[in-house]
């Protein structure tokens, strides 16, 4: 049984004193092995014949003859440099700079089958580090990617230089606060001649991240579902679940949000526990009356392909979208970027975009990627696919849609798993503090479409080399 | 600095033997090398560190894979029959102090580029020391970085820049008088809005006391200045330099942001000869891997930015406008100047010239295994300053070599007359994959 507590956020003040939100993160090392990033080639008789030569050449000076270039003990086995230890190898190159002739550092390329086309290697690798540690990614060495790029990486987020609100990051003094509100927020609310507010209250569900875990394709075996509901359960969040999934194996409790289909509605009967949020699958004027009306309470949000239009679901009163885009991203073959910057864009023309809370999902991979959706309009996001990498899934050629997703689970271990989404989970907000602390922002909830803080490769390309002849924008 | 043992000297010969080798090898080697710094130019820089000329075995020394900025920008040469004559004189100096007001020296270097703030602690006394002797003999100037003030760099004083950020690390009143120009770092290009991130591993004894701190303890600079909430507050700082050493030029290193013309224009006003922009892809010896990538617009499209609005302001002729962040080639440093800098800041190249292979290992246990970015005292030898100091000289009169080759089939007589001329440039979109593969 892990010791991590439930973290809460409570006001200053209350019965329960302030704490500050903080999930307690400890090492979680791989289960199941993970090609080394390079590959040792050794050429033996060279080596023998370098140590004989060195040998002659430093007068039997064993120590100096038998010291290696590789200061990250590759060669520092019994047997030296003739049984490299490669997953020690980090490709700094030193010692085939100093040796070529004997010894040459390649990368695995078992490692491009790690992901897919989208969620790439290099991805699997920052995820892992991640899901061990806990900790932020820190490197040395510049930026070693593309200029820019395509969806998330066709956008920079903003810094304030001098004149800022806050000073903090993961290190600083100053709170920033993550908790996203999802549900009704009324323009306005009325009071009683008591103070005491009339008719219903809206509905709303706080979490102290800005992200969720969104179901899993319908392979995942039962224990993912059970490291994914308690993960949730332990960070604050929640974990969106199919209902027959969660009535199957009782995955019940106010932090899993069951995804209710038309098919599976005659299985609301079975439903013993009140929700926070429950999701209808897909857009039925009368089931989302009903469930408003079964579940007394609860956050309904209603789950919708990304490119959807929501206006004539805002008309009737849904205040909660689930925008769901693929596994890469996409939705109605554009990416979720540009559909959340005009969904987004869309509601606030319609003066509505503070009464309505957009979840969305689908590429959303990286710890960066949180931020860039944020910013393109949504409140919170649901994640997918980092999970299960997280959790050493490998996927099996393109992972793009849910259904026909094909992912091999590891038999997981349900402790180790929910430790590796607690480090994910850490790492991922510790993260997001950083690129706040960096805008100077104070709380998540004011990155949300703060469009004139992201920066996007086409504007700015557009801005800088118009005038330069052959640039077409 | 402790004494070379037997097995140092060995792997020196041996290091110097492969940086000179591996560049003709029939092979580049398969680990080597990344989108923006490609195994070629890696290569390329070793040889202009070696030669002091671009390479003449076709390996690529002008642009990398990134497929944007620099990689996708090329000069619009002259017909071969108008260019300059091979021994027309070719002037690539740029002045450092373009104020009309103040009794600051009018500081002129004969190239346009010095050297980038680099800490002790960062990088080994060698590589400093290195840096220095080349600055002087090139008449430029290197910068000390956050990290304090070496005394074996005293004899390169005209030559040093000084360093105040926000951690003040190593900052006294002595280290700012020794200097010609002071560097304010508000910001670092592949850290924005960060500060700066000194890990334990790399505090050493020596590295604590420079910094006035305790040994094995990561050291952070807190991001912003804490004594810094406005434009008016910057000028205050300034101020304070100026009333310790009011011979001195200031420089402000600044990220790019949104709104870096409008910093730019409050450093003005608030004094600074220099505005040293440094664009989200510059290099670091450690920071988050999202910080890199995600925080902060290339230097590529903040130059031009500022460059303009300075001109709309009518400032433009008073401040130096100096670009960091991915200046790797000479072709680098020349679009950067016609995208509208004065001069570049050079960092990384640097490294590479005296054996960085970008593995981004620099935070890592002992820090580089080459010696560069390490304050292990064992590591750090492999570095001896005089050869390094050699290396980044080469470098330096490569660079100046093609400059002088541009500018001399542009037509132009001065790298001056090469600020903002964007009409000499080309775009040329890039093809292939992700990462510039075919």
């Amino acid at each position: 049984m892990l010791e991590t507590r439930v973290p809460e956020e409570a006001p200053l003040g209350s019965e329960r004193g302030y704490r500050r939100y903080h999930i307690l993160t400890r090492p979680a090392p791989e289960r199941f092995p993970i090609p080394p990033r390079f590959r040792v080639r050794v050429k033996k008789h060279r080596l023998v014949a370098l140590v004989f030569k060195e040998l002659l050449e430093y007068r039997g000076n064993l120590k100096v003859a038998l010291s290696r270039p590789c200061v990250y003990g590759v060669f520092g086995g019994p047997l030296g440099g003739l049984t490299p230890r490669e997953h020690l190898c980090v490709g700094c190159l030193r010692c085939c700079v100093q040796y070529p002739e004997v010894v040459q550092i390649q990368p695995n390329p078992l490692r491009k089958r790690l992901g897919d086309s989208y969620l790439r290697p290099e991805y699997v690798d920052t995820l892992l580090y991640e899901a061990r540690t806990g900790r932020v990614p820190v490197r040395g060495a510049g930026w070693r990617g593309a200029f820019g790029g395509e969806g998330w990486d066709s956008m920079w987020t903003d810094m304030s230089e001098i004149v800022r609100p806050t000073r903090d990051g993961i290190h600083g003094r100053e709170f920033i606060s993550t908790q996203v509100d999802l549900g009704e927020k009324p323009g306005f609310l009325r009071f009683d001649a008591r103070g005491e507010p009339t008719g219903p209250l809206p509905r709303v569900v706080s979490l102290p991240l800005p992200f969720l875990f969104d179901a899993p394709p319908p392979t995942a075996p039962p224990p993912l579902l059970e490291v994914l509901s308690e993960a949730a359960r332990r960070l604050g969040t929640l974990a969106i679940l199919p209902l027959p999934v969660c009535l199957e194996w009782g995955l019940q409790g106010s932090w899993v949000v069951p995804v209710v289909s038309e098919a599976d509605w005659g299985e609301m009967e079975r439903m013993r526990w009140r929700p926070q949020l429950v999701e209808l699958e897909g857009w039925h004027p009368g089931r989302y009356a009903e469930l408003r009306r079964r579940l007394e309470g609860s956050v309904v949000a209603v789950r919708v392909p990304m490119h959807a239009d929501l206006s004539a679901m805002v008309q009737a009163g849904v205040r909660v979208f689930h925008l769901c885009a693929d596994y890469h991203g996409t939705s109605g073959g554009r990416f979720a970027a540009g559909l959340l910057r005009e969904t987004h864009a869309r509601l606030v023309q319609a003066g509505l975009r503070e009464e309505v809370s957009l979840l969305g999902s689908g590429g959303v991979v990286m710890a960066e990627h949180v931020p860039k959706a944020i910013l393109c309009g949504l409140d919170a996001v649901a994640l997918d696919t980092a999970l299960w990498v997280a959790l050493q899934a490998r996927f099996e050629g393109e992972c793009r849609s849910r259904r026909e997703a094909r992912v091999e689970f590891p038999s997981l271990e349900p402790s180790w798993g929910v430790q590796r989404l607690l480090n994910l989970a850490n790492s991922w907000r510790d993260q997001l503090l950083e690129v706040l602390g960096a805008m100077g922002l104070r709380e998540v909830r004011r990155l949300r479409g703060e469009l004139g803080r992201a920066m996007f490769q086409e504007e700015l390309e557009h801005e800088a080399f118009a005038d330069i002849e052959g640039y077409a924008g | 600095m402790p004494e070379r043992s037997e097995s140092v000297a060995k792997h020196i010969e041996a290091l110097h033997r492969g940086f000179d080798l591996w560049p003709t090898l029939p092979f580049h080697p398969p680990a080597l090398g990344d989108a923006r710094w490609t195994e070629e130019l890696i290569l390329s820089t070793w040889v202009q560190a070696q030669t002091g000329r671009p390479p003449a075995s076709g390996l690529e020394y002008r642009v990398g894979r990134s497929r944007g900025g620099f990689d996708c920008l090329e000069f619009s040469f002259l017909p071969e029959d108008r260019w300059l004559a091979e021994e027309a004189p070719i002037d690539t100096s740029i002045p450092l102090n373009r104020r009309s007001d103040g009794p600051q020296p009018r500081i002129e270097i004969p190239v346009p580029w010095y050297g980038a703030g680099m800490s002790f602690g960062s990088i080994s006394e060698q590589v400093m020391l290195a840096r220095a002797k080349a600055a002087q003999r090139w008449r430029t100037f290197t910068c000390t970085g956050e990290g304090g003030y070496p005394e074996s760099l005293l004899p390169y004083k005209e030559h040093v820049i000084t360093q105040v950020a926000t951690g003040m690390f190593g900052v006294r009143e002595e280290t700012i008088l020794w200097a010609p120009i002071v560097e304010f770092k508000y910001a670092q290009g592949a850290k924005p809005g960060l500060g700066g991130h000194l890990l334990g591993d790399k505090v050493t004894a020596a590295v604590a006391r420079m910094r006035e701190s305790l040994p094995w303890v990561s050291l952070f600079s807190p991001f912003p200045f804490h004594s810094v909430y406005s434009v008016e507050d910057h000028k205050k700082h300034l101020d304070w330099i100026r009333a310790i050493h009011p011979q001195a030029l200031l420089s402000v290193k600044v990220s790019t942001p949104n709104d870096v013309d409008m910093v730019a224009v409050g450093s003005y006003y608030a004094g600074a000869h220099i505005l040293h922009l440094d664009g989200g892809y510059g290099g670091t010896g450690a920071a988050p891997e999202i910080a890199k990538k995600n925080i902060a617009m290339p230097i590529e499209l903040a130059i031009p930015k500022v460059h303009r609005f300075l001109e709309h302001e009518g400032i433009r002729d008073e401040l130096v406008l100096m670009a960091s962040g991915g200046i790797r080639t000479a072709y680098d440093l020349a679009k950067a100047i016609a995208l509208g800098a004065d001069g570049v800041v050079l960092g990384t190249a640097e490294l590479v010239a005296l054996g960085c292979t970008r593995c981004g290992n620099c935070e890592r246990g002992r820090g580089c295994p080459f010696g560069l970015t390490t304050t292990d005292p064992e590591l750090s030898l492999l570095v001896d300053p005089e050869w390094g100091a050699e290396r980044i000289g080469k470098l330096y009169a490569s660079f100046e070599f093609e400059l002088r080759e541009i500018l001399r089939r542009l037509g132009l007589s001065s790298v001056r007359a090469l600020r903002g001329r964007t009409d000499l440039l080309r775009y040329r979109r890039a093809e292939g994959g992700p990462d510039g593969t075919a």
